[in-house]
């Protein structure tokens, strides 16, 4: 396998499947995008988002647990697997490294 | 918790595209959203806002149908399985399969023929597009039968245009026949030159290469060429604006137009204004009395035909000035489309080319169905008694995990498979068959016509498809139908006797031995007519048509013939035997005054009845000895001097309709009834007199037997002697009278040809069936044998049931086919009747068919070893 990218959506919907645990369903991401985001995002973007990371193996699913809510509907829970996390680490340093190289000087002014 | 659920509508639709997998979660998503959202900003935005969900989750990824690996793989790879199985299943057991798509393709190639003979057949004038009809008459006049004539009067035509509002264009059609065309210093005789009306062009759309449809025969001396005789004639195409001389006219061609096509019924080559005959005599368009042209008139749309036809008789009253022509004469109209094919009763219908009947098309699509239903019915019968055979293999697949449906369509596919090969053998079969076919009915068919329409090619594949598959369905049904437990126990499969298949059986014998009666009288019918004593000797006459100038010479050319040692014989006459000869009005006085009557007539030499061998049953022949033989002595037939009641005949004053009551000759002398018209008629009253100032149009010269060939030169070489300007043209007697039962022996040899085929397909489908139930009866006659049972014993045994099934079908067959074939036989006038003998014989071969086929099996089965069959229990 090549080196992997990805897009800056699948990186925010990935981040979001981290930042929540164990509660990170299709409706909650959205929600949870909208609260630390302020960003409107369409319900089947994230859901076609999350089957695309869990082709590419940066996510898992599974199904919940049957509960009043929902018209009694099971909830697909997504976790990020550890070729996941690395990739979410490998970004960040990647930034990082990049912000390091830019000149101090523009950067105050 | 909320009632409101979300619209139904749009649930629905998620459920019926989106991905099984997925469906619970995103629908469980977007009801949580839906919740949040009456909480938030109300129904109505909720419902919007789930709408606009689902539609957005209309995607690849989501759709179902973009889940090709879920899905459609299985089915293909299933087929393609279904297909290998089906090709391993045929090589296994190759005769059978062989057996199975051999007999099916016979079927299929049997249809695809005659699907080929009725599209030409039905094509005969289709390419006009006026709604044209031909006039006809029905003739009835005193002293001989009634008839339909296609023949009409020349002022028919115009006066019907005029008085009928119905009736917007007419054209007349007058054969001509053969013409010596004179172009430049070219000389040539043309074969049929016909004169007709201006309107000619528009009311039959036959298309001109050169020259304006309107307008090409508007004056006296125009001309229209075909292409061919263009060529002929002055050796290019366009040659508008040309002219020739025929006779002591001169001609301008006006236009030159296509080839008149085979299937069109009027058959011409030159084309002429008619004014060019007829401008000397200013009442041709309202002349009312003899018949001798076509008239074709053109209605407008929606005519009512029966309303029209009540005119008729007030018509000819007003018009033809005779008082009593609605006793003789009534009109009737006949569309276009069924001159070709509704004609066979019409009589003097000269301008039809290749007549057929029609009735037999009806006939050869019932064989054609007939012998599809017995192949079909062998393929499903074949395939059913095979079951036993593939038990096994359904209880495998059953047990394996296969659903009943699954079982069934396997069977389908196989079963729809052998009918594509049956089909492609069928085709391959029709190439081979067809140049030969087409020698013997005397067609042009060929396989192109399918391509003609490009649907057509498709729609025959999916039928026969189709026919795989009903085939295959009562088979499929049963076969799929076997528990796994019984099947794979090793428990034979319980075979009730199936009554379903026997009667299968019977009907297929049915059908054959139908054809085989059917064959058998048609051909004796055949042979009836070929065979009949008509009166007249018909052997080893050349007839040689005499034109204007042969006509001059015909004294010279006889006297110098009858020199030749190869000539027996030559006489003369004014038309030619196999027909029905005109009828001319014709005087009798008798005690109570003078009788007009009708009959047949004929002008001949003095010597005809010596040449043709007719018998005299009283009074004289001709003779030049007596003056008044020339015009004024007739001799009659039986029928006719019957219909006259005469006691006494011979001397009796007469003579013919249009001499005065004080000038007639005398009856010379009586015949045996002969038979001038062919066999499907009844012998009409006849006289006979000689003209010899009249012309006679047909010499007739009978040839020594020992040497025809030698004959034919010697006729060819005095006729030259005399005749430079049309070469010569003869034909013999015998050709001219077989081709007159052209149709009755195109339809034999078809109907032989089917027979065959049905007999060699239900021969195929007895021998698979009689292997199938022989091979389940192996144990059984081994114990048999063991027991003590004799070869004889256990071969009368096996053979018995077959012999019942025949013997069924035979009663089914016969009284169907005896209504069938008298039916046709009433066509002739003189026919066979069916003696029972021919029914017995049709069973007899039947049965002998059944027995031998049945046999094969039957003797290995009864001299099989009992221990070969037996050693497995």
């Amino acid at each position: 396998m090549g080196k992997q990218f990805l897009g800056e959506f699948e990186e925010l919907v990935l981040t979001m499947v981290m930042i929540m645990r164990d509660d990170a369903y299709g409706n909650n991401i959205v929600n949870a995008i909208k609260e630390h985001q302020d960003r409107d995002v369409n319900l089947s973007a994230v859901h076609i988002t999350l089957y695309r990371l869990e082709e590419k193996g940066f996510v898992r699913s599974h199904m919940g647990g049957a509960t009043q809510q929902r018209g009694g509907r099971r909830k697909r829970y997504f976790q990020v697997t550890n070729a996941g996390i690395a990739l979410l680490r490998e970004i960040k340093s990647s930034r990082t490294k990049l912000w390091q190289l830019i000149p101090q000087l523009q950067f105050s002014t | 918790m909320n009632q409101v659920r979300p619209p139904r509508f749009f649930v629905k639709f998620l459920g019926w595209y989106c991905r099984d997998a997925l469906q619970e979660s995103i629908l469980g998503d977007l009801e949580e959203q839906f919740d949040q959202d009456i909480e938030k900003s109300g129904i109505n935005a909720a419902n919007r806002r789930f709408a606009w969900n689902v539609i957005c989750f209309f995607r690849p990824g989501i759709i179902k149908s973009f889940d090709i690996e879920l899905n459609k793989t299985i089915y293909i790879s299933m087929l393609i399985n279904y297909l290998k199985y089906s090709l391993r299943n045929i090589q296994k057991h190759k005769g059978f399969s062989a057996i199975n798509a051999l007999s099916l393709s016979i079927g299929i190639a049997a249809c695809l023929v005659i699907f080929l003979f009725i599209q030409d057949e039905v094509s005969f004038d289709s390419m006009h597009s006026k709604n044209v009809y031909r006039l006809c008459e029905v003739q009835s006049f005193p002293g001989t039968n009634t008839q339909k004539v296609a023949l009409t009067m020349a002022g028919m035509g115009p006066t019907m245009t005029e008085l009928f509002p119905e009736v917007s264009d007419f054209t007349r059609f007058w054969n001509y026949g053969n013409q010596l065309i004179k172009a430049g210093d070219k000389n040539l005789v043309v074969e049929k030159v016909v004169a007709v009306d201006t309107s000619f062009f528009n009311v039959f759309d036959f298309p001109l290469r050169y020259g304006d449809p309107i307008g090409v025969i508007n004056q006296p001396f125009d001309a229209v060429l075909s292409v061919e005789t263009a060529l002929k004639l002055f050796g290019r195409e366009d040659v508008v604006g040309e002219v020739f001389r025929s006779g002591d006219e001169q001609f301008m061609v006006r236009g030159v137009m296509e080839d008149v096509p085979g299937n069109s019924h009027l058959q011409f080559d030159m084309v002429i204004a008619i004014s060019s005959y007829t401008r000397d005599n200013e009442n041709f368009d309202r002349q009312f009395g003899s018949n001798y042209l076509n008239t074709y008139l053109v209605l407008n749309e929606n005519v009512d035909l029966a309303q029209m036809a009540t005119k008729f008789p007030d018509f000819l009253l007003e018009n033809s000035g005779r008082e009593d022509i609605t006793e003789r004469y009534k009109l009737f109209v006949q569309p276009l489309d069924e001159v070709h094919l509704r004609s066979t009763d019409i009589e003097h219908d000269y301008n039809n080319h290749r007549k057929f009947n029609g009735e037999y098309i009806r006939i050869f699509v019932l064989v054609g169905i007939f012998i599809l239903l017995i192949a079909s019915v062998n393929f499903m019968n074949l395939t059913t008694a095979r079951a036993s055979g593939r038990a096994k293999d359904v209880g495998v697949r059953k047990s394996v995990g296969a659903v009943r449906a699954q079982v069934f369509s396997q069977f389908l596919v196989e079963s729809a498979f052998l009918a594509f090969m049956a089909f492609i053998l069928a085709v391959l079969l029709t190439v081979i068959a067809l140049p030969f076919l087409n020698d013997l009915i005397d067609r042009q068919l060929s396989l192109i016509s399918f391509l003609v329409d490009p649907w057509l090619p498709l729609v025959i594949v999916g039928m026969v498809l189709l026919l795989g598959l009903l085939a295959g369905l009562y088979p499929s049904v049963y076969l799929s139908s076997f528990r796994p437990v019984v099947v794979l126990k090793g428990l034979k499969v319980y075979e009730k006797k199936s009554i379903f298949r026997s009667s299968l059986v019977v009907l297929q014998f049915s059908l054959a031995l139908g054809m085989i009666v059917g064959t058998l009288v048609v051909v004796r019918q055949l042979m009836y007519m070929k065979n009949k004593d008509i009166g007249f000797s018909k052997d080893h006459i050349l007839l040689v048509n005499l034109n204007e100038q042969a006509s001059e010479h015909y004294e010279q050319i006889k006297d110098e013939l009858l020199k030749k040692s190869t000539v027996v014989g030559v006489t003369a006459s004014g038309q030619r035997l196999g027909n029905n000869f005109h009828q001319w009005g014709f005087k009798v006085r008798k005690d109570t005054g003078i009788v007009n009557v009708t009959p047949s007539n004929v002008f001949v030499d003095y010597n005809y009845l010596d040449i043709y061998e007719i018998k005299l049953l009283q009074g004289r022949t001709f003779s030049r000895d007596y003056a008044t033989d020339d015009g004024l002595a007739y001799i009659i037939n039986e029928s006719f001097a019957k219909e006259l009641g005469l006691d006494d005949p011979i001397g009796q004053t007469a003579g013919h309709g249009w001499y005065p009551d004080d000038s007639l000759g005398s009856i010379i002398g009586v015949v045996e009834d002969f038979n001038f018209n062919s066999l499907h008629y009844k012998v009409n009253t006849l006289s006979m007199v000689v003209h010899s100032s009249w012309g006679y149009s047909e010499m007739s010269v009978k040839l020594n037997g020992q040497n025809i060939q030698q004959g034919i030169k010697d006729v060819e070489e005095v006729y030259n002697q005399f005749v430079t300007d049309y070469p010569i043209k003869y034909e013999f007697l015998d050709d001219h009278f077989q081709q007159l039962y052209r149709s009755d022996a195109q339809m034999a040899s078809v109907v032989t040809i089917m027979a065959i085929l049905s007999i060699s397909v239900g021969f195929m489908g007895l021998f698979g069936l009689a292997s199938i139930t022989i091979q389940r009866r192996v144990k059984e006659v081994g114990i048999r044998k063991v027991m003590g049972a004799t070869v004889p014993d256990l071969m009368s045994l096996l053979t018995k049931n077959f012999v019942v099934l025949v013997l069924m079908s035979f009663v089914l067959a016969v009284p169907i086919t005896y209504i069938l074939l008298s039916q046709w036989l009433e066509n002739f006038a003189y026919r066979i009747t069916i003696s029972p003998f021919t029914f017995v014989l049709g069973g007899a071969m039947s049965l002998l068919v059944a027995l031998v086929t049945v046999s094969f099996h039957v003797i290995k089965a009864a001299y099989s070893n009992p221990i070969e069959s037996l050693k497995y229990e």
